[in-house]
């Protein structure tokens, strides 16, 4: 069995007052999916600036947390909010601050290169071209490319471009890290990191390769099928099991496969 | 925004809008010339004849254009949303979730417009040319239930795309099937002018069903 460390920004929230308000909050969320129970009381807290991950096996309810966030399905019962509005009516200005990268690096495989950039350029004010560009001149492809005709890896880099050049206050990443090679994973996670530090912004991100997570999240919350089994800092969790990887740790945690 | 929401269905649709086109095309010509033909071998009258007569309206051909290209266009524009999901990037565009989807259809009504004013017009000009006033009219009234047709299958089309779950898609095709037979079961020309102002409401409500899927989308239904 695993422990439970309740954490999230409470107290720092209420002793620095609405400065400190947590850009996410989920409270008592329970789903089902028909009879089946995904999880049951769900309650955390993601304070601003943090660089939070989701992890857990398949099917305990990570890319289900992330839908209900971003308004995309009702849970059964508990809500959730961002930015202090409720998820499932997210008023345009909210989701102006917030960059959504969905399951499988999802975007609009039909346009090119620059047609893409064209489109999003046009809906987010604080839009970085250069950084979307310079992530493109990397990859070595045309402007009129079509993103359906490049590889997995390449879509992938590209989805993540267009979330970075966004300039949003919250990404909202689920699996980023499927498609990448080790490499370009890696690199990312370093660059996100600093990115995210410089800027203040806030992440929230599931991902299926733990052992990149170590050096990126400040929080980690570890589900398990029904329920939160650890939600702690991750230099406070990495603490209590010495010597073992974040890997290590989930692996002990969750039990093997 | 809107400018680009449009520019998204521009990009999505434009290879089957030159390919309609094309078909259109051929199908105009192929169905005008028959009309020009019977006028020069056989004289006017017989184009007279053949309206006043046999209850014919001399397009026959093109009959269920409209319907297939309501239907396809639905297709085209809304297979790459609900493909992978990809409607949840466009709902989480930074502007109002129902003036996106109302965009988002609004530009397949006005280029079904743009058809069926090219018919319009193509037919006109060639019938105006051999009939008279009434009887192009006559020909008019029932190519109109043709172009409700179209719009019916474009509006349906959406909404059935959208559905999350394929029982309520299953409802949706039974409901649109039925629309359509009545919309078809009368080829007599003028056959529908009393109803036809009821079924242009009745057809027009269908955009409610693309909310009432867009609603069950957000919800995350499933089967």
């Amino acid at each position: 069995m695993g422990i439970y460390t309740p954490l999230g920004c409470s107290y720092l929230c209420k002793t620095l007052g609405t400065a400190m308000e947590p850009v996410i909050s989920c409270e008592h969320l329970t789903h089902y999916y028909g009879r089946r129970k995904i999880y049951e009381d769900l309650n955390f807290e993601i304070a601003p600036g943090h660089i939070v991950g989701l992890l857990g096996k398949n099917g305990t309810g990570k890319t289900t947390t992330i839908n209900i966030l971003m308004g995309y399905l009702t849970p059964t019962s508990g809500s959730c909010r961002i930015f202090g509005e409720e998820s499932h009516c997210i008023s345009p200005i909210t989701r102006e601050r917030i960059a959504l990268l969905l399951e499988g690096h999802v975007q609009y495989s039909y346009m090119t290169i620059s047609q893409i950039e064209k489109f999003y350029s046009s809906f987010y004010p604080k839009w970085n071209r250069e950084a979307y560009y310079s992530l493109m001149d990397k990859l070595k492809v045309a402007p009129g490319q079509k993103i359906s005709r490049m590889s997995n890896g390449q879509r992938s880099q590209v989805s993540l471009g267009l979330i970075l050049a966004q300039n949003a206050d919250l990404l909202v990443l689920d699996d980023f890290s499927l498609g990448l090679d080790p490499g370009y994973r890696r690199l990312f996670c370093e660059y996100l990191r600093d990115y995210v530090k410089a800027r203040g912004k806030t992440v929230f991100l599931t991902s299926h390769i733990i052992q990149d997570l170590e050096k990126l999240v400040d929080e980690v919350i570890i589900m398990d099928y029904g329920s939160i089994l650890v939600q702690e800092s991750a230099a406070s969790l990495m603490g209590r099991f010495p010597g073992l990887t974040l890997e290590d740790i989930f692996i002990e945690l969750t039990g093997k496969y | 925004m809107v400018k680009m929401i449009l520019y998204k269905e521009w990009l999505k649709t434009k290879g089957f809008l030159f390919g309609a086109l094309g078909a259109l095309a051929l199908l105009l010509f192929y169905c005008l010339l028959s009309v020009i033909k019977t006028a020069q071998i056989n004289g006017i009258e017989t184009l007279w004849e053949l309206v006043l007569e046999h209850n014919q309206v001399l397009v026959e051909t093109l009959k269920y254009f409209p319907l297939a290209l309501g239907a396809l266009l639905a297709v085209t524009q809304y297979l790459p949303e609900i493909s992978r999901k990809r409607l949840k990037l466009t709902l989480h565009l930074p502007c109002s979730q129902n003036k996106t989807v109302f965009v988002m259809y609004g530009y397949g009504l006005i280029v079904l417009t743009a058809f069926f004013a090219l018919i319009s017009i193509v037919i006109y000009a060639v019938l105006n040319h051999y009939l008279a006033a009434e009887l192009v009219n006559r020909v008019f009234a029932t190519v109109a239930v043709w172009y409700l047709a179209g719009y019916a299958a474009y509006l349906s089309g959406c909404a059935i795309c959208i559905e999350p779950t394929w029982r309520m898609r299953a409802v949706l095709m039974l409901m649109t099937a039925a629309l359509l037979l009545l919309l078809f079961i009368s080829g007599t020309p003028e056959a529908y002018n009393r109803i036809l102002p009821g079924l242009f409401i009745y057809v027009l409500c269908g955009q409610l069903l693309i909310f009432h899927s867009i609603k069950r989308f957000k919800e995350g239904l499933q089967d």
